[in-house]
């Protein structure tokens, strides 16, 4: 049985000049790099623009990263800061669009949610859409925290903060999500959850 | 803050000392509301940890792969830096220092011929070395010990990791 690379292995083999092994490395992470993007982007065609974006960084800083540290809180530290320097500049972007358009662009949105939930009727659809309504830094916290595999510390090493700072974002942050999914589910939160 | 909720969760998150563990335990066997809250929490933790990750468009990693193709291929810093090369250019330096200094104390006329008048110290260490300056100093030292030794454990777990 052939015993899958690590992501340090297969990082010396891209450095050692065998570039196609990083799409393995894309393929590991895409979806949680994906998702991670999404907390920050709210709709797909930007989320998949800033993971590209992200993975095209780290592969060109490759050679900087140091092997003391997991690549996943590397490449999660290039994913904030990609995702948030990509808000700013979709904030300035947007600066010029006119109230209507924007009230318009909320009311789709909400209604195609509304959709959606009667739509999907499981509690993944509900908590995913009750993320989706916390503000970016919560969601991003709770998803690195619960499916990206890292610490209090390592998720303080890809926001640049304190570890204390991110366990008291992760407590609020999961205390808004219960909100959410109560004000979503209503009654039914106890028995969905 | 450190409202029961955020005790549950921290419980529920394994960020609890020995003491405070067992103090949260009591807790929750001992009133049936915090028990009640406990396990509502566990499980919410529970349907947190089963939210699905989102699955990006089928192109991706080809999109990523073509243009990872435009750039050049990255090389390890580690490789890219000769140390020979920093050896050569520190050991020039070394060497040239060395041969100035030889060549100035070779060819200069310096004497002292009164320093003894000028110049004399009475080193009487006997009087510091007392026990309590022996017990700060090996203290010291066993700090020092334990920062560098806590620093090289550290470094192994990261590898390991």
């Amino acid at each position: 049985m052939k015993q899958e690379l690590t992501d340090l292995e297969l990082i010396q083999n891209v450095l050692t000049g065998e570039t196609s092994q990083y799409a393995l490395l894309v393929k590991r992470h895409q979806r949680f790099v994906f998702t991670l993007a999404l907390r920050f982007a709210k709709n797909r065609e930007d989320a998949e623009e800033i993971a590209q974006d992200c993975f095209i960084k780290a592969y060109k800083a490759l050679g900087t990263f140091k092997q003391t540290a997991k690549f996943s809180t590397w490449l999660y530290t290039i994913t904030y800061t990609t995702a948030m320097t990509f808000l700013r500049k979709k904030r300035l972007d947007t600066s010029s669009i006119s109230d209507e358009d924007t009230f318009l662009q909320l009311e789709n949105h909400t209604s195609a949610f509304n959709a959606n939930i009667y739509e999907q009727q499981n509690s993944h659809a509900f908590l995913n859409e009750a993320i989706k309504h916390l503000m970016p830094d919560d969601a991003a916290i709770i998803t690195m925290f619960y499916k990206g595999e890292q610490s209090l510390e390592e998720i303080g090493v890809a926001l640049n903060r304190e570890p204390n700072t991110i366990k008291v974002k992760l407590h609020r942050a999961r205390l808004r999500l219960k909100e959410k999914l109560q004000f979503l589910l209503k009654d039914e939160v106890k028995e969905l959850l | 803050m450190n409202t029961i909720e955020q005790q549950l969760w921290d419980y529920i998150d394994g960020n609890l000392d020995e003491i405070q563990r067992k103090n949260i335990e009591e807790k929750i066997e001992s009133n049936a509301a915090v028990k009640l809250q406990y396990e509502e929490l566990l499980n919410l933790n529970f349907a947190f940890s089963e939210m699905e990750l989102d699955e990006p468009s089928m192109s991706f990693t080809r999109n990523v792969m073509e243009n990872v193709a435009l750039e050049p291929a990255p090389v390890s810093l580690k490789t890219r830096v000769d140390t020979r090369i920093i050896f050569s250019i520190g050991a020039f330096f070394v060497i040239s220092i060395l041969g100035l200094l030889g060549y100035i104390l070779y060819n200069s006329t310096f004497t002292l011929p009164n320093f003894g008048k000028y110049f004399t110290a009475d080193f009487n260490l006997d009087k510091y070395i007392t026990p309590t300056a022996m017990y700060v100093f090996i203290g010291l030292d066993i700090i020092i010990g334990l920062i560098f030794m806590d620093y090289v454990l550290r470094r192994k777990l990261n590898h390991k990791d």
